[in-house]
């Protein structure tokens, strides 16, 4: 082997951290959404530290920068709907379907598809849908848009499969949804069993909390029915900000979504650059509210994330 | 490409060649040949382009543009014509031209433009070519099938890619393997869910056929019309909200609405057409689809009150069959015997047809049998007919033994050269058919859903005969006697052990074999027999008989490890061994943990051994002494610290044999070694794969080397009375705090069910209470104790030597290792106690369970290539509708995409594919103008197609189909037709081209070079990772090993990327990047109906190979227009 082989230059993997998005919804002791918060009733904290807030939008209100006095100015919005000059904050909200065409949502499977179909018509028109089914394999059966009839048209074209492979596929849609700039959720349709992933429901779930990504899940199962899936379900939902439902019949699916779109449209999002901080690991966010009655209120939030790894161009000796 | 050259050869002799030398081709060959084809390609072009008149520049610019398969050769060759008329050029000149411009008309499927060019051709004085006339066929006859194709497809599991005359035959199989199954009450068969729906869709289609009145258009004027809903009630669903925007349709009835969207009916249009009351239209047309024979032939008068004849089809699995079968066979052959037999009678052999009839072949009524005249007297006697009657042999040999002989005579049928006129001497012919056929017959190889003449296949294909014409027996007679005699494990067979001492010859040995083939036990002996007819295949000196004894005997503890002595036939028997006592030294070890990080490290160093002589980092002159070095330490390990000396000292002489250079870390060293490659290729390229290895090594928190070994020597330091280095103790604290147990391991039932798992998570949980201060303190000052501490680093030895051989064959995008932080560490090396699989196969474990903590590998590290690509696959996500990724192609697609690498290839090599597949297409081309030439074609092709594909090559080119042809013959045929051809080809420009390329470059074009550079590993067929090309025909599946067989027969990937390559004009270093993304594209293409669908394969590979030569055209055309 030549000598030159080691001449150049070898990259280096640090540790580095990019813009961090967050959403949240606040809701009182009964359950309902506290609306109409500013920047300025709220305090972003990773692992203790004070973060400053760099832009704050409001269910799919258009995002405003936030000064360093704390005084608020509009982002330029294009036609499109992206932030002008601020390519990661998109106005509204990325929404993936995932919805498990598996041979156990056989019976389910034409309500299900309904019941999307509906969710994907009532969005508010800021938001963009992808629809992805899956069973062994992950197909992407509409990508990101506005068009609505695109997403319902992919929808519309699902075909049933075979085995199930949730986790693997969840993960996929996490990692096209990480590519997308801006707020985003992943909506999981599925009745629950996986006889065909490779990955842990922990590894995916740290995958979402890393990036920011709440997961809902839909499950069209008992609650009792598959214990495993039920508590997989609630603890991936729960840590990265999302909820899960059992709702085993269409009325209920179609309220499950009903709740979903109610905790997109009354969210709040800021996005921070975060402040000098030496752990490399599990970074633990909080959201205070400055508030006199904050006491009363619930955030409904992430946990934190892991900072992600990137290169430097220089050598390691 | 030299036209003008062959011309001038011919009329001027080579003075004139030496003159023609000098010309820009001349120029632009040496530029191709150092690997800078784009700048020759831009020279020429330049040149063309300024000088319009120039015949010189024209002809460099074509010729160059043909060499590498470019389209825009066709207009290059048009101008060059023009300005060849416009100076009234000599008619030999624009003869040659005018015919290669008819050859690449019909390459490019333009049979009207190669008219025209043969007629060019002629009127300038060329004459003996002409596009024959196609020979007259039976008119063809169609069934119908109510619907659209492409519903009834998505519902029947088709391809919608399938040949229309192919559709019959894929539905007849579909129905055979998946139609029916065994009832409940009796011995009926039930229909599957599968065809349950196929059938509830044809009445469904055929409700919506009655819908669409006798226009067969399915007509909505209006949303609030009665024909509204009507089709709605068909289709299950019903409005929800009045005719407008608010209009949404929901399901009504569950059965019929999932059918509606399983078949793919345009519901979303419908319901936008009803939001937006505008008119809907649906073409309702029934599909006709071509039927073989005829509709009564299958579906007889008698049969007609069965209802319409897809109903009738779908309905019976023994007519599906008969279907199949006759639909595979050579059109003479099956014609042959539906005239002779009697249907009724076909059926009941149908089952033998289907499977072992593909190379049957009657000629002027006569039977062809393996072995020629010679043998056909002891065919006749086997079968108990003479193949001088073809379909009376043909039925007698199916109706043999329950199909027994009919897959005899199949797996002989496949074979060529000399071992097939070995075992079709007469009576050897019969002796082993003999030793087949046994006393009981049934069940036949055909009953089961595969094939179950697997060993006999694999037995007959991969036999190798020795100098003196007799069949190689590793280690020799006596060692097989003894073997069958004395087996320590117990007898094979009784009847085999006592006649095994009486042996006298390889022939008894064969026949014992061959009795085996048809056990449906693990057949042992045959095993053994071929894989250590492997290892010995590269030796320049056969093993010794003690060797080959004791693998013989360790066959069955060790087997997994001997693809390792496979692949490096210069390790000396002393290593062999030293390797098989090293492995029973540490599975004497007691303490399952510490048993498991001595077998992984001695695993992984191994294997890291066997990646950098693969890659040729390690001399083949050192690597027999490396190893044994580095094996030595095992024999006698006592402790932890034992393998951590052993580990680091393999690393040592892993580094030190590989002569990496010593100013680096050992981690960016192994690293370095392990990307490959040296520092003068594609910087770019090699920074990628770097990068890629180190997000890889991040992920899973390994500890670099130089953490541990500063470590082990700082502890040795403290040993001797120095301070513990802090900072060095507290990274790995920080590392050791990153590794996170499990989070959800399974269920205390799970694990006690399984017992998997156990020791793995004991080497985290140990993995993770290290702390290297309190065992400091702990230690005191006793100095040996304080020594002893470097074994407590034993563990992360062992995983970050793991991790580098997962990293190195990490797939493509490597989603499980960038996710699951724990998965090299979960490394299973023990499994279930006393199982032994410490030395067995990597196997994939724990899929599927939400409660796990995800799957793990399980086993040795011998096939872990092989089990990282099957654990990755479901992560690729198929591009059509309804794709069917096989479980067993694609990870050894995956395979030929990472073990492979492409540093040394150099850019000769590549244009060196690159020529013999235009050379290949010019000889198909070239037949459809020439029938010599088409005989000696067919003739080259027979070693790999079966005759029906042979007929189909050859009545296409007949009919001037070149095109049509081509996607019959798959890369890997084209390489090997070119080569064959080549010799005897002294008029072909490119053949003389080629044979001009292995003059400038012999050593890297031998046939050993270009099998090293673009062959495949074949871990079951050749028990090797090594890659290499053998002449193989793409075998069937088999039972026990479905289409993993299958899959590493197919060799056409890598020839055909290599081509690509080398007409996209990217540089060698370039396709360690490009092959894993294509074949990551390719298998997301793919479209198969069957496991058997390997045409599907070549479509994908053809369109992705499509996607890359439009990419380079936008971007070459760019560039042109910038400059």
């Amino acid at each position: 082997m030549a000598a030159g082989a080691w001449a150049q230059d070898r990259p280096t993997f640090r540790v580095k951290v990019d813009l961090v998005v967050l959403s949240f919804q606040i809701t009182d002791n009964k359950g309902h959404y506290i609306n109409g918060l500013k920047p300025k009733d709220f305090r972003i904290l990773e692992d203790g530290i004070p973060q400053k807030i760099a832009t704050f939008a409001e269910g799919n209100k258009p995002p405003v920068e936030v000064a360093e006095d704390g005084s608020l100015k509009p982002i330029p919005v294009s036609a499109e709907g992206k932030a002008e000059g601020r390519a990661d904050a998109f106005v509204g909200t990325n929404v993936f379907v995932l919805f498990d065409t598996s041979n156990y949502m056989y019976r389910g499977f034409v309500y299900a598809s309904d019941a999307i179909a509906d969710f994907i018509r009532g969005l508010d028109r800021a938001d963009s849908v992808a629809v992805y089914t899956y069973s062994r394999n992950l197909k992407r059966d509409a990508p990101l848009s506005r068009e609505r009839n695109e997403a319902i048209f992919g929808l519309r074209k699902a075909v049933a499969g075979d085995d199930s492979a949730l986790y693997n596929c969840l993960l996929l849609t996490l990692r096209d949804a990480a590519k997308v700039s801006g707020r985003k959720v992943v909506i999981v349709f599925s009745n629950g069993p996986d006889n065909a992933s490779m990955v842990a429901p922990s590894d995916v779930q740290a995958v979402a909390e890393d990036e920011g990504i709440p997961i809902y899940v839909i499950s069209t199962s008992d609650v009792n029915k598959d214990p495993i899936s039920s508590s997989v379900f609630k603890r991936i939902t729960n840590r990265t900000g999302g909820k899960s439902y059992f709702a085993k019949t269409w009325q209920k699916q179609v309220e499950a979504f009903e709740s979903i779109r109610e905790d997109l449209g009354n969210s709040y999002t800021v996005t921070y650059y975060p402040q000098p901080n030496p752990n490399e690991g599990f970074r633990r966010i909080t959201v205070e509210v400055l508030s006199d009655a904050a006491k009363k209120y619930r955030v409904q939030c992430r946990p934190g994330y892991r900072p992600q790894g990137g290169f430097d161009r220089t050598r390691t000796q | 490409m030299r036209l003008s050259g062959l011309l001038l050869c011919v009329t001027l002799g080579p003075v004139a060649m030496r003159v023609a030398a000098q010309d820009p081709a001349s120029e632009a060959w040496q530029l191709e040949v150092k690997g800078d084809a784009a700048g020759a390609r831009a020279r020429l072009e330049k040149a063309a382009r300024e000088n319009p008149q120039s015949i010189a520049a024209l002809r460099a610019y074509a010729e160059f543009l043909d060499r590498h398969r470019d389209p825009g050769a066709r207009p290059a060759y048009a101008r060059l014509e023009e300005a060849l008329e416009r100076s009234n050029a000599p008619g030999s000149e624009r003869a040659a031209v005018a015919r290669r411009e008819a050859l690449l008309d019909l390459i490019a499927g333009d049979q009207a433009a190669a008219e025209k060019h043969l007629a060019a051709y002629n009127a300038a004085g060329g004459s003996g070519l002409a596009l024959g006339n196609p020979p007259a066929r039976p008119p063809e006859n169609y069934i119908e099938i109510p619907g659209p194709l492409h519903s009834f497809a998505r519902m029947a599991a088709l391809s919608p890619d399938l040949p229309a005359q192919d559709l019959l035959g894929a539905l007849a199989r579909n129905v055979v393997t998946n139609g029916y199954q065994a009832g409940n009450s009796n011995e009926a068969l039930d229909q599957t869910e599968y065809l349950k729906l196929v059938v509830r869709y044809l009445s469904q289609a055929r409700e919506l056929e009655r819908l669409s009145g006798d226009s067969k258009i399915i007509k909505i004027e209006t949303c609030d019309s009665t024909q509204t809903g009507d089709l709605l009630r068909v289709l299950g669903y019903r409005m929800r909200g009045g005719c407008g925007s608010d209009l949404v349709l929901e399901t009504v009835n569950a059965s019929r609405a999932f059918l509606t969207i399983d078949s793919g009916f345009p519901l979303a249009e419908l319901e936008q057409a009803l939001r937006t009351n505008r008119p809907f239209r649906l073409d309702y047309h029934p599909t006709r689809v071509p039927v073989l024979y005829s509709a009564d032939y299958w579906q007889p008068a008698k049969d007609k009150s069965a209802g319409p004849f897809i109903d009738y089809f779908i309905s019976d699995p023994a007519v599906c069959r008969l279907y199949l079968a006759l639909s595979k066979l050579e059109p003479e052959t099956a014609d042959t015997l539906r005239a002779e037999i009697p249907a009724a009678r076909l059926k009941i052999y149908a089952h033998v047809i289907d499977f072992f009839g593909a190379m049957f072949e009657i000629r002027n009524g006569k039977a062809v049998v393996p072995g020629g005249a010679r043998s056909e007297k002891a065919w006749a006697d086997l079968a108990g007919a003479s193949p001088e009657k073809g379909a009376a042999f043909f039925e007698k040999l199916a109706a043999r033994d329950d199909g027994w002989l009919a897959s005899y005579f199949d797996a002989l049928a496949r074979l060529n050269g000399p071992v097939k006129i070995y075992l079709t001497e007469p009576d050897r012919l019969k002796r082993f058919y003999a030793a087949i056929r046994g006393r009981v017959t049934s069940p036949g190889p055909a009953r089961p859903v595969f094939r179950s003449n697997t060993d006999m296949l694999l037995l007959t294909t991969r036999l190798r005969l020795d100098p003196d014409g007799r069949p190689h027996l590793p280690g020799g007679l006596e060692v097989w006697k003894s073997l069958f005699a004395n087996h320590p494990l117990g007898k094979y067979d009784a009847k085999l052990t006592r006649a095994a001492p009486n042996w006298r010859d390889a022939d008894d040995v064969l026949e014992a074999l061959f009795a085996l083939c048809r056990k449906t036990v693990e057949n042992e002996p045959l095993k053994i027999f071929m894989a250590l007819s492997d290892v010995e295949r590269n030796r320049t000196k056969p093993l010794e008989t003690a060797t080959v004894d004791r693998l013989a005997r360790d066959f069955r503890l060790m087997n997994a490890q001997y693809s390792l002595f496979a692949e490096a036939p210069s390790l000396s028997d002393r290593t062999i061994l030293q390797y098989l006592d090293a492995a029973h030294a540490l599975n004497q070890i007691r303490d399952p943990g510490m048993k498991a990080d001595a077998a992984g490290t001695m695993q992984s160093l191994a294997g890291l051994w066997q990646i950098l002589t693969r890659q040729g980092s390690i001399a083949e002159a050192d690597a027999d002494q490396t190893l044994s070095r580095i094996l030595a330490p095992f024999a006698r390990i006592q402790g932890d610290r034992d393998i951590f000396d052993a580990g680091r000292g393999g690393v040592e002489l892993l580094l030190a044999a590989s002569h990496s250079p010593e100013k680096l870390s050992p981690q960016d060293r192994m690293m370095d070694l392990l990307a490959g490659g040296a520092g003068d290729e594609d910087s770019e390229a090699r920074q990628q794969i770097v990068e890629d290895m180190i997000r890889i090594f991040e992920a899973q928190k390994l500890i670099p080397l130089n953490t541990l070994f500063d470590l082990a020597d700082n502890l040795e330091s403290v040993a001797r009375g120095q301070k513990l280095d802090t900072a060095l103790a507290g990274k790995l604290a920080t590392r050791i705090s990153e590794i996170d147990l499990p989070r959800n391991t399974m269920t205390t039932v799970e694990r006690n069910s399984m017992s998997f798992g156990y020791y793995t998570d004991k080497h985290i949980e140990t993995e993770r209470k290290l702390n290297l201060r309190a065992a400091i303190e702990h230690a005191a000052s006793d100095p040996q104790k304080l020594k002893d501490l470097r074994g407590s680093l034993a563990p992360f030895l062992r995983d970050t030597l793991v991790g580098f051989n997962y990293i190195h064959y990490a797939p493509p995008a490597a989603q499980v290792l960038r996710t699951n932080a724990l998965f090299v560490r979960s490394h299973d090396f023990v499994g279930i106690p006393g199982s032994g699989q410490t030395w067995k196969a990597t196997e994939v474990f724990g899929t599927g369970r939400p409660a796990n903590a995800g799957g793990r590998l399980v086993g040795s590290l011998a096939s872990l290539p092989y089990a990282l690509a099957e654990a990755e696959q479901n992560f690729l996500i198929p591009t059509r509708e309804q794709a069917l990724i096989w479980g067993d192609l694609v990870p050894q697609m995956i395979l030929c995409a990472v073990v492979p690498r492409w540093w040394n290839v150099t850019p000769a090599q590549l244009h060196w594919v690159g020529l013999h597949m235009a050379y290949a297409e010019t000889l198909l081309a070239e037949s459809a103008l020439d029938a010599r030439r088409r005989s000696e074609v067919i003739a080259a092709l027979e070693p790999y197609a079966a005759p029906a594909r042979l007929e189909t090559i050859e009545r296409l080119l007949a009919a001037g189909d070149v095109k049509g042809a081509l996607d019959h013959v798959v890369p890997a045929e084209m390489y090997w037709l070119a080569e064959d051809l080549l010799g005897t080809d002294r008029d072909s420009p490119l053949a003389a081209d080629i044979r001009k390329l292995a003059a400038q470059a012999p050593d890297q074009l031998s046939d050993r070079a270009i099998s090293r550079a673009f062959g495949t590993p074949k871990p079951t067929l050749a028990n090797s990772y090594q890659p290499e090309l053998l002449r193989l025909r793409t075998f069937p599946t088999l039972m026990g090993y479905s289409s993993r067989i299958l899959a590493e027969s197919w060799q056409s990937n890598l020839l055909y990327y290599a081509a690509l390559a080398d007409q996209t004009h990217l540089r060698p270093a370039e396709l360690n990047v490009r092959i894993p993304e294509w074949t990551e594209e390719t298998v997301e293409r793919i479209f198969a109906t069957h496991l058997e669908d390997w045409p599907a394969l070549l479509r994908s590979l053809r369109l992705v190979g499509e996607e890359v030569r439009e990419k380079t055209r936008k971007q070459l055309l760019a560039e042109a227009s910038v400059n």
